[in-house]
Parts: C-alpha cells; sequence; structure tokens
C-alpha cells in the first residue's frame, strides 16, 4: 500500500492528463478481500457461489448472454493445466469463475484504454466444474459458461 | 519470465510465461507449506497500462498469459507481477 501510495504521489499528475482510464486501475486483492473468499457448493451446475462472486465484483448479478466468445476445453486430461480463453470486442471489466475449486474467482480483468479484451490463460481445475466469463460492455453485464470435464488418472477418459 | 510480443496492423499480441510456483491453500496445506500465488500482473508500454489483472490461486503453475492490446512494434512491453508474500519481478520485452 505504502509503494502504491508513493507511486501514485509522483505519477498521479501526469496519469490525469495523460491516461484518466488508468486512474481505475485496481489491486482487486486489496480493494475486494472477500470475493476472493467466495465459496462453491461442490457441484458441477451450481453456480449459487458464482452468482454470489458476480454480485460482490459488479454489484448486480443480472447478466445476459451473448457479446462474449468462451473457449474452453470439453474434456481437460490435466486438471492443473486448463487453457481457457475469451474474446470481446470490447469491454470495461472482465471476470472469470469456475466450480471446480473450492473457491469460486479465478481472475478479475480490468481493461485499459487501449486493451483488447482477448485474453487466454490456463488454470486449475480440482475436478469437473463449470467455467464462466462475466463482461461488462456499457454498463451491461454479459454471460458465457462452458462445462469442462476433468479425467483423473490421465487416461484420456 | 518468457515474453513474446508480435505486432500486425497496430495490434499487438503477447504470450507470457510467469514461473511460479502458485501454491493454493489446499495444496500448500498438504505440503506442509504457506500458501503464496500471484496476485497481480501489469503490463505497461511507456508507462501506460495496456494490461491488467487480479489473479488467484487457481491459476496453473508458471501461469501462461495471452492478451492483446493496441500498440505498434519496437516499443518495450514491461510486465510485471506481485505475489501474496509481496515478492515481485518485472521484466522488459521488444515489441517485434
Amino acid at each position: 500500500m505504502e509503494r502504491r501510495k508513493f507511486l501514485g504521489l509522483g505519477l498521479g499528475v501526469a496519469a490525469v492528463s495523460l491516461a484518466p482510464v488508468s486512474l481505475l486501475a485496481k489491486e482487486y486483492r486489496k480493494e475486494l478481500p472477500k470475493v476472493w473468499a467466495v465459496k462453491n457448493s461442490g457441484k458441477v451446475n451450481d453456480e449459487a457461489g458464482i452468482n454470489e462472486a458476480i454480485k460482490a465484483v459488479f454489484g448486480s448479478d443480472k447478466t445476459e448472454d451473448g457479446k462474449i466468445k468462451l473457449k474452453a476445453p470439453d474434456i481437460a486430461e490435466n486438471g492443473a493445466v486448463v487453457p481457457v480463453s475469451f474474446k470481446l470486442e470490447k469491454a470495461t471489466k472482465v471476470a472469470l469463475f469456475q466450480t471446480s475449486n473450492p473457491e469460486c474467482l479465478v481472475a478479475i480483468y480490468d481493461i485499459p484504454e487501449a486493451g483488447i479484451p482477448d485474453y487466454g490463460v490456463r488454470i486449475k481445475m480440482a475436478k469437473t466444474g463449470t467455467v464462466v466469463v462475466v463482461a461488462e460492455v456499457d454498463g451491461k453485464l454479459y454471460k458465457a459458461s462452458k462445462v469442462v470435464k476433468v479425467t483423473a488418472g490421465g487416461c484420456g477418459g | 519470465m518468457r515474453i513474446k510480443a508480435k505486432a500486425a496492423d497496430g495490434v499487438v499480441s503477447v504470450k507470457a510465461g510467469l514461473k511460479h510456483a502458485m501454491l493454493s491453500y489446499d495444496v500448500a496445506k498438504k505440503k506442509g507449506k504457506e500458501a503464496n500465488f500471484i496476485v497481480y500482473i501489469t503490463g505497461k508500454v511507456d508507462g501506460k497500462t495496456v494490461y491488467e489483472s487480479s489473479t488467484s490461486q487457481f491459476l496453473s503453475k508458471n501461469p501462461f498469459l495471452k492478451f492483446k492490446f493496441k500498440g505498434e512494434a519496437g516499443k518495450e512491453l514491461e510486465l510485471s507481477w506481485v505475489d501474496l508474500k509481496g515478492n515481485t519481478k518485472s521484466k522488459k520485452a521488444k515489441i517485434k
């Protein structure tokens, strides 16, 4: 926190004139410490925990379908490395959730002015579960989800 | 940290591999270690943020990222991360 404050003092003036968007930059581990602890029930399709987490991150859990292209494997042979990617034309904030692990939230992305929300990441899934991506576009929330079957033992199921 | 940044038609595509054990609370408990994982990753060009993510314990070990932003070749991308214990690392890579 101290370091951020210190940097903030130095960069504050420049940031205001150059890039107001960068002022929205947030380190969500500090801004919203509670959302990281929202628990899953452990059931594949039970999104109660996810809805709670969505509300905690975006302030609402009213979502619509569409806009998001979500890519995740149908079957993941190795739950330790599951490639997930999503693509949107534009968005201001995107969050990634799943129902496989004890807690729901995987990551929150603030999309900077120059950012293009075409992101990919490799995540851990302890067992079969649903991957959910929620994006804020023009003040509306959009959601996409996909079930990923995680086969244990690496025999390819 | 390995970074590859390529520009085409004003769009820079980045692939990055970070080196971190990403010990989740569960795994750390089993191993008798303390949990530690990357919590915040930023990408900057000329001091301006082009990528920003707050992350959890559920990123895979040695996380691999892909992202895009508007930019040009020749400039330098600086990617940095901070983990739960406050360790930090950053690396610069030229956009090709």
